[in-house]
């Protein structure tokens, strides 16, 4: 599973990874759009449309790797709650040597992991 | 605060951990006043839900009382006793606002496991492994709740702490089993399985109309 997300979590440059977001494509667009979206445009080949059915925007991006990836899925987040969840810094018991070097690679892994 | 720690498989201990704070400014801390154990929980005890580490608190069906809430909680206030949602949501995207608060696509930090695996990840879940966003669970003294507007709700004072529980996650478990079964006046309903959600489930089809006999 490991050595599947690694490999999925490389580019392809002719691939997108997309997500609908509850905002009206006017808000994305523009001088007035978000930072983040503006940086992610710096870098990569960005696409932003109406959603079908009356679901806001679909933020597309080119040849997102996990590193971009991860700021697409927290940009949706912020648009849509005014926040990204935080999960470090949490209540837990004594971790094993393993755990704690498993916990960082898992969410390394699953937070650039592949749609 | 002691908390309840999944140490591996089918082992736990009590353990003294740190306190939970706000991590977000839409976040409340809850002290936990009545935490159930859900057969799900065996599910995570026994190993078969994957991505549990040594050291995570289990727990996810719980009442307690709010003690302190972030700065953008808008509802939610410091001394109100509230049940708690087990699945996370934030309530404001497609799926939170079409009723399908487990498809949430906000609360799971963790999303690329389960997508890999099921093709869409599910939303997070108090104390339920680091696939399910990695929360940390209510068998504890304190928990922290994200979206606290959201997640959590005010129990009224008549309703005592050991009936407010099960609204956590046991109610809607066998309500949406009701609800998928179509059950409506004068079913005669069969429920397998007479566990917490069993019973709800033949408490919702009474709802629902199923004549009690």
């Amino acid at each position: 599973m490991a050595a599947r997300l690694m490999r999925a979590a490389r580019p392809a440059r002719t691939t997108w990874f997309a997500v609908t977001v509850q905002a009206d494509p006017s808000e994305l667009s523009g001088p007035s759009r978000p930072d983040a979206l503006a940086r992610l445009a710096e870098r990569h080949e960005v696409r932003v449309i109406r959603a079908p059915g009356g679901r806001g925007s679909e933020i597309a991006v080119r040849a997102a790797d996990g590193r971009t990836r991860e700021e697409v899925r927290a940009l949706k987040q912020l648009l849509e709650t005014g926040e990204v969840l935080v999960v470090e810094g949490q209540p837990e018991g004594r971790r094993t040597a393993l755990g704690g070097v498993a916990r960082p690679m898992f969410r390394q892994l699953t937070r650039r992991g592949p749609r | 605060m002691r908390a309840l720690c999944w140490t591996g498989v089918n082992e736990v201990s009590v353990e003294d951990v740190p306190e939970p704070r706000l991590l977000n400014r839409q976040d409340a801390l809850v002290e936990v006043t009545a935490s159930s154990v859900c057969g799900s929980d065996l599910h995570l005890l026994d190993g078969y839900v994957p991505a549990m580490l040594a050291g995570d608190v289990l727990g996810h069906e719980f009442v307690g009382e709010v003690v302190e809430v972030g700065p953008d909680v808008r509802e939610r206030r410091v001394g109100e006793r509230v049940t708690v949602c087990s699945i996370i949501g934030c309530g404001r995207c497609h799926y939170c606002r079409q009723g399908l608060w487990s498809l949430c696509d906000n609360t799971n930090p963790n999303p690329g496991f389960q997508e890999k695996l099921n093709g869409h990840a599910s939303a997070g879940i108090f104390g339920y492994s680091h696939a399910m966003g990695g929360f940390a669970g209510s068998h504890a003294e304190y928990i922290r709740i994200p979206y606290a507007d959201f997640n959590a709700f005010p129990v009224p004072e008549n309703v005592p702490d050991a009936g407010a529980v099960f609204a956590s996650d046991a109610v809607p478990t066998g309500w949406i089993g009701a609800d998928l079964g179509q059950v409506g006046p004068g079913d005669v309903v069969a429920v397998w399985g007479c566990g917490g959600v069993g019973q709800m489930a033949a408490l919702a089809s009474l709802r629902m109309g199923a004549p009690a006999r």
